[in-house]
This record gives structure tokens, C-alpha cells and sequence, in this order.
């Protein structure tokens, strides 16, 4: 383990607590931001060069933006404040976190020590040898992902249409209002 | 065991605890992706120990579908607060049994 494990380490660890304790939830999304980050790093570490593009394009890109337009949207950044209704929750939600740390940490002991570098077929995870990879073996895969993203696309832009705040009225309702009110004249 | 194994059960679980503690939709969802993003350097690692692209293309597919998840989960917070003013998941709790 090197120096630069340690470090990216305790960057992680530190950013990741950051997002899930801080109370302004501006703070916790920007935390989350260089959590995201730091991890990209770690993929150019671990042979994944590709792969720590996407995450700085698509998570700290695309995806943080989103995050934080919609609490500036939504809220005064103060959102996890006040009264706690389950003041309980807090020790039992650490407590069960860290019972599965301790059985994930079992269960990836079972794992082998990395291979030496030469034997590693990884070719730094650059495009040509991951796209070779997509879209031979994994095509399958990558169909149903655009299928998902178009489902997805298109959920996103009904749900924010406005007239889904009104309950539909049936007609049958409308008749029969109709009618007490001629009654009523 | 690898090292970064051990470093994203404890992202992991740290996104666990996210998850429980937090009481508003949005910050719940943000620790949902550092759950995410964790499970995500696990199968980078075990390329890595194996050798095997595999487990890169399979991250990849992992974050197209948290982009997927985002979009929709996000649409659905916008919709669910225009209704009740809200996204504290105790005020949300009329379906309960």
C-alpha cells in the first residue's frame, strides 16, 4: 500500500461522512462532488482510465448539477433541520452500517491478492479495448441500457408535466354537479 | 484481500448509514449514489485482482443506470413536492400498514 492509496483513502472516506452528516444539503451535494472525484482518481489508478472519464463527465458532471439545481430549486439549502421524529434512528442506522461493513469486509477476504501487472490484460481500460468489449460480448447489455435511458427520458418528461397535479375529475362528477347546481336555481 | 475492497464495503456501508439517518428524499437519494459509486469501485477492483475487462464494462452499465435512476427519481421529487410542499419522507408516510 502507497502513500497514494492512503491519501486517496482518507479523501474518500472523509468527503463520503461529509455527504451523509452535513445538515445544509448545498454543502453535503458539493461533498459528494469531490467524493465523486477522488474516485475518479482511484480509477486511473486501478488500470480503468475510460471508466474515470465517465465518472467525472456523467457523475460529477451530469448528475451533481441535477442534484443541485433541484435543492436550490426546491429548498432554502437548510433541508435536514428541525425536529427529528425517530431521534432513535441515528445509533441503529450506525450500528446496522457497521454490522455490514464487517460482513462485507468478511466476505471480500475470501478474495486473492491482485495479480502482478504483467499478467494484467486490462490495457489500462482505454476505449478501443472496452468498446471492443461492449459492444462484442456485452452488446446485449448495452441495448437494454438505451432502452432504460429512453424509458427514463421520457418518465422524466411526463412527470414534471404540470397537469399531473390535479386528480382527473370523471365525467360522471362533473355531470352530476352540473345538475345540483340547475336544481339549486 | 485488496485494499480498495475493503475501502468500498466502507463507502458502502458509510452510504448505509446515510440512507437511515437522513430524513429528506433528496439527500437519501444522494447517499444512494455514494452506495452506488461504491459498488461500483468494488467491481473495478475486481477487475483489476482478476485481470478481466469484464467488470469495467459492467460499471459502465452501472452508471448509465444510476443516470436513468436520477432522472426519473429527481422527476419524481419535483412532482411529489409541487403536491404536498414537502420532501421530508415523515410527512410522506400515509401509505404505511
Amino acid at each position: 500500500m502507497s502513500a497514494f492509496d492512503l491519501l486517496m483513502g482518507v479523501l474518500l472516506i472523509a468527503s463520503a461522512l461529509a455527504a451523509v452528516t452535513l445538515k445544509n444539503a448545498v454543502h453535503a451535494g458539493l461533498a459528494l462532488v469531490g467524493n465523486f472525484l477522488a474516485l475518479a482518481v482511484v480509477y486511473f489508478a486501478l488500470e480503468a482510465q475510460f471508466l474515470g472519464w465517465i465518472q467525472i463527465i456523467v457523475y460529477a458532471g451530469a448528475v451533481m448539477v441535477l442534484f443541485l439545481f433541484v435543492i436550490m430549486l426546491l429548498f432554502d439549502a437548510k433541508a435536514d433541520v428541525g425536529m427529528d421524529r425517530l431521534p432513535w434512528m441515528r445509533p441503529v442506522g450506525a450500528a446496522l452500517a457497521a454490522v455490514f461493513f464487517l460482513v462485507l469486509a468478511y466476505a471480500f477476504s475470501a478474495v486473492g491478492p491482485n495479480n502482478p501487472l504483467a499478467d494484467v490484460k486490462l490495457a489500462g481500460g482505454l476505449p478501443q479495448a472496452l468498446g471492443k468489449l461492449l459492444y462484442g460480448d456485452w452488446l446485449y447489455a448495452v441495448l437494454l441500457v438505451a432502452v432504460l435511458l429512453f424509458a427514463a427520458t421520457v418518465a422524466a418528461v411526463v412527470l414534471v408535466q404540470p397537469q399531473i397535479r390535479k386528480a382527473r375529475v370523471k365525467p360522471q362528477v362533473l355531470e352530476r354537479d352540473r345538475e345540483l347546481k340547475e336544481v339549486g336555481k | 484481500m485488496s485494499y480498495y475492497l475493503l475501502l468500498s464495503a466502507l463507502l458502502f456501508a458509510i452510504g448505509l448509514y446515510g440512507v437511515l439517518s437522513r430524513r429528506t428524499a433528496i439527500l437519501i437519494f444522494m447517499s444512494i449514489e455514494l452506495m452506488l459509486n461504491s459498488a461500483n469501485l468494488a467491481l473495478v477492483s475486481f477487475a483489476r485482482a482478476s485481470g478481466d475487462l469484464g467488470g469495467q464494462a459492467m460499471a459502465l452499465v452501472v452508471i448509465a443506470l444510476a443516470a436513468a435512476e436520477v432522472a426519473v427519481g429527481l422527476g419524481i421529487i419535483v412532482a411529489v413536492y409541487r403536491v404536498r410542499e414537502s420532501t421530508s419522507v415523515d410527512d410522506l408516510a400515509e401509505f404505511r400498514g
